[in-house]
């Protein structure tokens, strides 16, 4: 089969097209792409039917475990796919683990060193209770992250743009300083001691609570980064789309009970509104995919994040 | 129905226009008339209630792109009214020592002028449908030269008022406190000096490529 790849302008990739046996993958396309141009691994190419002009329709994305000639129309000796580079890429568990590190590494810092001297106040710190429970359950939660990158979690994709490493840690390193820096301030007011331990008890049942459902999105895929989507089921995904999202939002209220900093509320705010986005997103897809029709099951009525408002 | 309301929109818009067109006129008038009379010390007193007033109205405009009275974004919008906003009732209003500085005149000829151009644009494009093509090419051009001295007249009034931020304490909240919480004016005022460092190229080539578009498709036309 041949198989002539063109840029979104319609121009030829490279002179002369690929020449492909009949039953190749897209995966084998991609490898063959990358031999020949060298630069562009397979993780880095987006590779789609090209659109009839003036089509307002989204270009179907070729998938890398399909065989081309489902793409073919028919025609089983020409294919044309458009190529997009999606830039340098990195693997979503490197991504994970320097975003993830940051706080684990920041937050101690501020509880164990003299910073604040640097800040102008001089003299003894007491360190609270609170703060040093602060100290563990923030740690805890980091590292849980962690591990649940390198042993839990089944990725929908493998890779994600390098910029993307730049933009994330930014985002966590920046907030883990600003909470870390009041949260262990020499003039830090401590809350009572029943609200300390309302607020980390509860923020403990979240995390179980959330890594219970991390194990149950990773029953739903398989391993390979092949992505593929299914109905959630059991536990709190039977009321809650995205049972994850809600259970680590609360986790982060407990916290914030139990420290009382306007920072960290802040940044739960922030949180649970990156996470509203995704997860109407994905309330969306999973509505979307299985509509009842053709034999698809129908996707149940569910609350897509924060019962009861959304 | 649909027609009622687009004329009604239209009467709104071509009233809100004018009316703000008059207020930066005022400030215009008053600033330059005060800057030959009296000098520039006296230039802001002059000119307050009217800037305070047009400016302030500038939120309706917020408005009006989120009800999408109007087509502008407001991701393009609000950036730019906060940073007067801010300018305004955070600088000059807040910190009355910097309302002598000879910046304020160059501040508020710049915005005034600049202004005066935009609000006549819009007013008669929703009075009479189109505004001539002079009036176009002046809303495209002037910036050129006032964003530039208008953000630089930004820059040099919040940098003027640092010292007075730090010892007046204003806006300011201090550790220790139940919501463990700290808030330093002059800290957030310096943060605010970096943005501009990105933000000013990337709002000055953003309106280079608006004035591309507007003025290839006036010649068009």
């Amino acid at each position: 089969m041949k198989v002539a790849v063109i840029t979104r302008s319609g121009k030829e990739f490279f002179k002369g097209g690929l020449e492909l046996n009949d039953s190749a993958t897209v995966a084998d396309l991609q490898e063959a792409i990358y031999k020949r141009t060298k630069k562009y691994h397979p993780s880095r190419q987006r590779l789609t039917i090209p659109l009839q002009p003036g089509s307002k329709e989204k270009p179907t994305v070729l998938q890398s475990k399909k065989c081309l000639k489902e793409y073919s129309d028919g025609n089983t000796d020409k294919l044309t796919v458009v190529f997009k580079d999606l830039g340098t890429q990195v693997s979503y568990r490197t991504l994970f683990f320097w975003e993830y590190l940051g706080p684990l590494v920041i937050y101690p810092i501020f509880y164990y060193f003299p910073v604040y001297h640097f800040f102008g106040y001089r003299g003894e710190r007491v360190i609270h209770p609170v703060q040093t429970y602060a100290l563990y359950y923030w740690c805890f939660h980091y590292f849980k992250r962690i591990m649940e990158t390198f042993f839990v979690h089944h990725f929908s994709h493998a890779t994600s743009p390098l910029s993307n490493v730049f933009r994330n840690c930014a985002y966590y390193w920046t907030f883990g300083a600003y909470i870390a820096y009041y949260a262990n301030h020499p003039l830090y007011t401590p809350v009572s001691d029943l609200q300390m331990k309302v607020g980390f008890g509860f923020g403990v049942v979240c995390q179980v609570a959330n890594f219970y459902c991390h194990l149950l999105l990773r029953n739903l895929r398989s391993p390979n980064g092949s992505g593929g989507y299914q109905i959630p089921r059991g536990f709190l995904f039977n009321v809650v789309t995205c049972a994850n999202y809600t259970t680590e939002i609360y986790q982060w209220l407990g916290f914030n009970i139990a420290t009382q900093t306007v920072s960290g509320y802040i940044f739960m705010v922030v949180a649970a509104s990156i996470m509203t986005n995704w997860a109407l997103a994905k309330h969306r897809r999973l509505k979307r995919l299985f509509d009842g029709k053709e034999g698809r099951p129908k996707y149940p009525r569910r609350w897509v994040i924060l019962p009861p408002f959304l | 129905m649909a027609g009622a309301l687009s004329v009604l929109k239209r009467i709104y818009l071509t009233i809100y226009n004018w009316t703000i067109f008059f207020g930066w006129f005022q400030v215009l008038y008053l600033a330059l008339k005060t800057l030959k009379e009296s000098g520039h010390e006296h230039v802001y007193d002059a000119i307050e209630k009217p800037l305070l007033y047009a400016q302030s109205a500038a939120v309706l405009e917020i408005l009006h792109g989120l009800v999408g009275l109007v087509r502008s974004p407001i991701t393009a919008t609000l950036p730019q009214i906060s940073s007067r906003l801010y300018v305004v009732w955070g600088i000059l209003w807040s910190f009355p020592e910097t309302q002598s500085h000879i910046l304020v005149s160059s501040l508020v000829i710049s915005w005034s002028i600049t202004e005066i151009i935009r609000y006549s644009f819009f007013g008669t494009k929703e009075a009479l449908g189109s505004a001539p093509s002079w009036l176009l090419w002046f809303r495209y051009s002037t910036f050129l030269l006032l964003y530039p001295t208008g953000i630089t007249s930004e820059l040099g009034l919040i940098y003027t008022a640092l010292p007075y931020m730090k010892e007046s304490e204003k806006y300011c909240i201090r550790m220790p406190n139940t919501w463990n919480f700290s808030f330093v004016y002059s800290y957030a005022a310096i943060l605010v000096l970096g943005i501009y460092v990105p933000g000013s190229p990337h709002l000055y080539s953003y309106m280079l490529g608006q004035r591309k578009k507007a003025l290839s498709k006036s010649k068009r036309e």
